[in-house]
């Protein structure tokens, strides 16, 4: 008999333009316990944002149509339900002007591509207040 | 009965002075590009516009009037841009570029071998739009030869959904040489496993 | 073997990796997503396009499909949505227009302004003449203001039938017997003709709205309904027709998408706001750099 868990530890919306990607922090989010939301750009994280509560935002730079870092400004610059959503940039860019727009811009914590999949749990617990 | 018929809404065709892409005034920055659209003499002016326009929108107009015309000088004045340290006209750029197929395909081995793995990352993008056998070989000839594993996953993500089975025994040797990079395994395992479950 | 026998061992089989290749394709270029138990569904439609276009393989209907040769995109999305028009379609819209919308475009407007909504395409007009219907019946300040109602198409054919706005029993399914009593009078085939005050109050026009000439005519537009085609155009199409749409709207104004359209996928020069019916996109009130 499978014992199921009612509550899932948080929703985790995952905002990147590469479907690998996705479907890496997916398989890796869920099997810790959390619900895993996608999105591939900017415009769409802001429609899910909007549309249904999530607790944390992993998020790519380089995305078409709308990047990173403006995607960060704009929810920032949103509604109270939303502007202080927790933000994490995980991201290729690895220089030191890239870390310090993503802190400008909004976003509560920096990872650089590729990222370990505890690496990745260990964060997400940490930014959503969730232990394992 | 509140709903009338009216007209068009208020239009004024001449009553304004002509735009212009030097303008202090975004709007009419956006009309003068929009103006421009599709007029091949127009491309470095288009292109000088570009460096220096900060304004989102505007830019998308100069990108859109640079494709209405189309063509290796529009791509080859969009190209450069991909090395700007502004994300969002790094987007932009690949957007317009995945726009111009035709002109872009010849360039895209030079983009491949540019010295900058960002450069290279970004342009991993536009072989989506090459034949599956030349978006392969293109795609293979790069990992095989490229260390960032960050470029490669980009290159593995467009194999993903484009490769053909020339491209298997390249990725088994990606898979070797990234062996204990985070992500670089699991993605090159999706992508073997979709090539490889491609029946026809 | 006899006929259909042949026939099945003929038709072409999906692997479940073809399937996933589909379906990240899919969801990027629409954004239409489906869940596993949707599975069957998919596979339908799938096998079905590869039998219409005559692919012999999932791949060569693949290399198809992302050519986008012959419309293919096209016929893809068609068959994975609904798209029968009809009275009071996607109805959230509408309550969002009366709820949300037209109140913060009136708030800086004297009572006796102009409003104007745009429904392109409106094809056989069931949707210009549904916001008018809509106006009337849900928003009480509809007397206070000038609406003009514009409903614009490529196909003038369908214009002609929005003008004489005769509608079956089906468009007029989701209408409740008042407002068809109210608004419409019976006339032959079981059809009914919508009243003369509503055709006169709408101005049916011919655009294309890829086409910047054609939509230069058009300005100052407070709401657009434009749902529905721009999710089937090419890259280079969706940004002209966008920047069109953009110029089109005063500052400020919203345009609506059709159900399963994201401005994700066309384009990024509209903001996203929520509203409680609904999500839209707005024209900013001002630029920022």
């Amino acid at each position: 008999m499978v014992e199921v868990d009612a509550t899932t530890k948080a929703r985790i919306l995952v905002v990147d333009d590469s479907s690998l990607v996705r479907l890496y922090y997916r398989s890796t989010l869920e099997r810790a316990g959390f619900e895993v939301e996608q999105a591939i750009n900017g415009i769409e994280a802001m429609e899910r944002v909007l549309s249904q509560p999530i607790d944390l935002v992993i998020v790519d730079i380089n995305m078409p149509r709308m990047d990173g870092f403006t995607f960060l400004r704009a929810l920032r610059c949103g509604p109270s339900d939303i502007s202080s959503l927790p933000a994490l940039v995980v991201s290729t860019e690895s220089e030191m002007q890239d870390i310090a727009e993503a802190r400008a811009s909004g976003a509560n914590f920096y990872l650089i591509k590729p990222v370990a999949e505890a690496e990745l749990v260990r964060h997400v617990c940490v930014l959503t207040g969730v232990s394992l | 009965m509140p709903l009338i018929r009216g007209g068009r809404g208020s239009v004024a065709p001449g009553a304004t002075p002509p735009p212009v892409l030097e303008d202090s005034d975004a709007e009419s920055r956006w009309a003068a590009a929009r103006a421009l659209a599709g007029k091949a003499d127009a491309v470095p002016e288009l292109a000088a516009a570009l460096r220096r326009e900060t304004v989102p929108r505007v830019r998308e107009a100069i990108l859109t009037a640079l494709i209405r015309t189309g063509g290796s000088a529009s791509a080859e004045a969009i190209v450069p841009f991909l090395r700007s340290e502004d994300a969002g006209l790094r987007a932009a750029v690949i957007d317009a570029l995945q726009a111009l197929p035709s002109a872009i395909t010849p360039m895209i081995a030079q983009l491949f071998s540019d010295p900058e793995s960002d450069v290279r990352l970004l342009a991993t993008e536009l072989a989506r739009n090459l034949k599956a056998s030349d978006a392969t070989r293109l795609l293979c000839d790069l990992i095989e030869h490229e260390p960032h594993p960050n470029v490669c996953a980009a290159a593995i993500e467009v194999l993903a959904e484009v490769g053909t089975p020339e491209a298997l025994p390249v990725l088994e040797r990606c898979s070797v040489r990234f062996s204990s990079t985070p992500f670089l395994p699991f993605a090159i395992s999706i992508a073997i496993a979709r090539i490889s479950g491609a029946e026809g | 073997m006899d006929d259909r026998e042949e026939r099945g061992s003929r038709a072409v089989r999906i692997s479940s990796e073809e399937l996933e290749r589909f379906c990240d394709f899919l969801y990027r270029r629409t954004g239409l997503s489906f869940s596993e138990s949707k599975r069957y569904f998919i596979d339908r439609r799938l096998e079905e396009r590869i039998a219409a276009t005559g692919s012999p393989s999932f791949q060569a209907y693949f290399s198809l499909l992302r050519a986008d040769a012959d419309h293919e995109i096209e016929f893809l999305i068609n068959s994975f949505t609904v798209n029968e028009t009809y009275f009071y379609r996607e109805d959230h819209q509408l309550r969002c227009m009366t709820s949300s919308l037209l109140g913060a475009i009136v708030e800086q407007r004297p009572p006796g302004s102009t409003l104007r909504i745009w429904s392109i395409p409106c094809a056989t007009g069931e949707e210009p003449y549904s916001i008018a219907l809509w106006l009337m019946e849900n928003w009480p300040q509809v007397d206070n203001y000038n609406v003009e109602i514009v409903g614009s198409d490529i196909d003038t054919r369908a214009l002609r039938a929005a003008a004489e706005g005769i509608y079956g029993d089906r468009a007029l399914m989701r209408l409740s017997r008042g407002i068809v009593d109210r608004y419409f009078k019976p006339v032959a085939d079981g059809k009914h003709e919508i009243d003369e005050g509503l055709r006169n109050s709408i101005e049916f026009t011919r655009a294309n709205v890829i086409d910047p000439k054609d939509m230069a005519r058009y300005r100052d537009f407070d709401l657009i309904f434009c749902r529905n085609v721009l999710i089937y155009f090419d890259d280079a199409s969706r940004r002209q027709a966008a920047e069109n749409l953009y110029d089109c709207l005063r500052p400020g104004g919203y345009i609506c998408l059709g159900h399963s359209e994201s401005m994700s996928r066309i384009s990024p020069l509209f903001r996203v706001c929520r509203f409680p019916d609904a999500i839209v996109y707005q024209r900013p009130e001002a630029d920022h750099g």
